[in-house]
């Protein structure tokens, strides 16, 4: 018998677990996602290179940046594009913007709710509305930052092939100076409130932490991709280590290491394998609160994704203070044939496209490998190990335990269906 | 007031408009969310004041339950380009299905899976529509608050061209670029216009806009207007239909 749980709460896009029962009891659980397919690579073909950053975007509405990066940076590989520091700086700016938007999202809208067992924000803010101040503190300076460099915070408008169509002026960037010691003291504050919350004895067992090495930055724009058993491999070296396979009991497809090793991307690969990258001042706020590598128990995520905002408001509060705006906002490129890749650390995880373009700029064929396909196994492996053999009138109550297990990983179901199979049983019985 | 967030093919980011807002909405006695996936564990699916819907109509589930929404609803509110037009996944709506799909899987699992990606008001009737490819939050709160307080909710009806008079944005068709703002109904201040770039339309078409006149002028510039529009995010908007794709 099989028995189809509610759908999954507070993760972006649709999903839900189901159960198999046997003999009263639990025995085979997956992750089923029903979230239509929109066809992303199929639609992109024929199209001309200079929309894919657009389309893309268009994949997440939390992480449309992550897209327009991974996208712009496969092209400008494909041409042969020099991308000069200052525009590079920018971009990173940019992206720090989106990354303590989305970890703010996750941190305060969706994963804090389950350290007290409540069902959202709203009733968070009724016992602790301080915290809450602070999410909305966070969340309009991220907002902010990234209005000024992309024009909107959900698919932005500035970023293009070989830099932005239009670079921030230098007064409205520094105005939001102002803000920032209160974010960062703000971000203090909640890692001091946070890492006194419980946490589950919870870890994870048997996985590498793939992410991005990018010399002494703490990875986000670019890099080699880096998994913890010592592989390191140039983005275009991608596909010849890591490989995506069906199982015959769920209808997602994985991602693993060719040598048959799991892995996960993401923040706890990151923290976990570039540690020493991050600022000293940060790495000795996350010193004070052990809040130390190697961290195995995915509920201290909630935590790395906190240290990440830290990190990203001092690099932040430094790239604005030394900006200095450029006129030629793009640099000038030829369109050519060729085959690009883009690689970048989206706020979940290593964020992986690659196009193949015709002489006249027309895409041929499209390829993108999002941080949340590559999360599956880990999800569903930590959902089975919540789930198996329990019996089946205690299956209710265990499951908002599951669903925890999930949000932790921050899951973005949006992103990772373009490509996942669902299979057709489940889509008529929502 | 009982707020119902639905989700439906989509990327998500218009229903986080009410993250934006939610600093106004989180104190109010007034608004109820009674059910929200992204936001809540705790969701009724009962009756609505109301629904608010984003994403477009891809698959019979859906066409099933947003037909049950509406229903249920008293007012329905299509947020975004998804639901008003059908998207960006409506780019397939012009292509060969079978190719495109083949494109994006190996295999034939998705049966369930419509050939067209359609807005939500071919298949129930819609209220208000909140327009945009992300919507833009004010919109959004000048329905919530003019529900509540009984008056008809002031959505812009005017097209991009005028906030670029308002704003002296020197017009980037004159200068040489290809732009959609005078086809494209405005709620975005004219943003891309300010940021040196061209109108992509991800508002979607005016009622009643002069197509034919565009369509002649990008001709004349050598721009290609129908790809313009194929590539944008509103391409099968029903004022597009029958007068573009005829």
């Amino acid at each position: 018998m099989e028995i189809k749980l509610n759908p999954l709460t507070r993760v972006e896009g649709e999903g839900r677990v189901i159960v198999s029962i046997k003999d009263g009891k639990v025995n085979d659980v997956f992750l089923n996602i029903f979230e239509p397919p929109r066809f992303f690579e199929g639609i992109l073909v024929g199209k001309n290179y200079d929309v894919a950053p657009d389309i893309t975007a268009r994949i997440c509405g939390i992480c449309p940046i992550a897209y327009q990066m991974s996208s712009v940076q496969a092209f400008e590989s494909a041409f042969g594009i020099d991308i000069p520091k200052e525009i590079e700086d920018l971009r990173r700016l940019f992206y720090y913007g989106e990354w303590i938007q989305s970890h703010t999202l996750h941190i305060f809208f969706l994963h804090l709710p389950d350290f007290f067992n409540l069902p959202s924000i709203f009733e968070v803010n009724k016992i602790n509305p301080e915290i809450v101040k602070i999410a909305f503190n966070l969340k309009r300076f991220s907002s902010k930052l990234i209005e000024i460099i992309g024009g909107r915070v959900s698919h932005p408008v500035t970023a293009a092939v070989g830099g932005f169509y239009k670079t921030p002026e230098e007064n409205n960037l520094k105005e939001i100076l102002k803000d920032i010691n209160l974010v960062l003291e703000d971000t203090v504050k909640a890692i001091d409130y946070v890492s006194r919350l419980n946490f589950p004895d919870y870890s994870i067992e048997n996985v590498l932490f793939v992410s991005l090495k990018d010399g002494d930055n703490y990875p986000i724009l670019k890099g080699d991709i880096y998994s913890s058993d010592g592989l390191t491999i140039k983005k275009e070296e991608f596909l010849e280590y890591f490989n995506e396979y069906e199982v015959p009991h769920s209808t997602a497809k994985f991602s693993v290491k060719k040598d048959g090793k799991h892995y996960i991307v993401g923040p706890i690969a990151r923290f976990n394998n570039t540690f020493d990258k991050l600022l000293p001042l940060v790495r000795e706020t996350a010193k004070k609160y052990s809040i130390t590598p190697p961290i195995y128990n995915p509920y201290r995520s909630i935590l790395i994704r906190l240290i990440e905002i830290l990190d990203c408001l001092y690099r932040s509060k430094s790239l604005i203070e030394n900006y200095r705006r450029i006129d030629k906002a793009t640099v000038d490129f030829e369109v050519k044939a060729g085959v690009g890749v883009g690689v970048s650390e989206a706020p979940r995880g290593i964020l992986w496209h690659r196009y193949v373009i015709s002489e006249t700029g027309r895409i041929l064929e499209a390829n993108i490998i999002p941080p949340t396909s590559q999360n599956q196994y880990i999800m569903e492996s930590d959902v089975k190990r919540k789930l198996l053999e329990v019996k089946e009138d205690e299956i209710r109550e265990r499951v908002l335990e599951a669903e925890k297990s999930i949000r932790n990983y921050d899951p973005c179901i949006s992103c990772a269906t373009h490509f996942l199979k669902v299979d057709k049983l489940y889509l008529n019985n929502r | 007031m009982k707020i119902g967030v639905f989700k439906f093919s989509s990327c998500d980011g218009c229903q986080l408009a009410f993250f934006d807002i939610a600093p106004e909405i989180i104190n109010s006695e007034y608004i109820e969310i009674s059910y929200f996936l992204e936001a809540t564990s705790f969701n009724i699916y009962d009756r609505f004041d109301v629904a608010f819907v984003e994403g477009s109509i891809s698959t019979r589930e859906e066409e099933e339950r947003i037909k049950d929404i509406r229903d249920r609803s008293k007012i329905v509110v299509a947020i975004g380009a998804c639901a008003v037009s059908g998207g960006i996944q409506s780019a397939r709506n012009f292509g060969n299905f079978e190719e495109i799909y083949s494109f994006t899987y190996r295999e034939n699992y998705f049966k369930d899976i419509n050939p067209l990606s359609k807005p939500i008001s071919d298949f129930v009737s819609v209220d208000y529509t909140v327009r945009g490819c992300p919507v833009n939050a004010e919109e959004i709160i000048e329905i919530i608050t003019s529900l509540l307080l009984n008056k008809t909710p002031h959505i812009n009806e005017s097209p991009v061209c005028i906030e670029c008079k308002r704003k002296s944005i020197p017009c980037l068709l004159v200068m040489g670029s290809p732009c959609l703002g005078p086809i494209t109904v405005d709620g975005c201040g004219a943003l891309c216009p300010s940021l040196n770039r061209g109108c992509y339309g991800c508002f979607g078409p005016i009622k009643g806009a002069n197509f034919e006149s565009l369509r002649d002028l990008f001709k004349e510039r050598g721009f290609n207007f129908e790809e313009l529009i194929k590539t944008g995010f509103n391409a099968y908007n029903p004022y597009f239909r029958g007068v573009i794709w005829r």
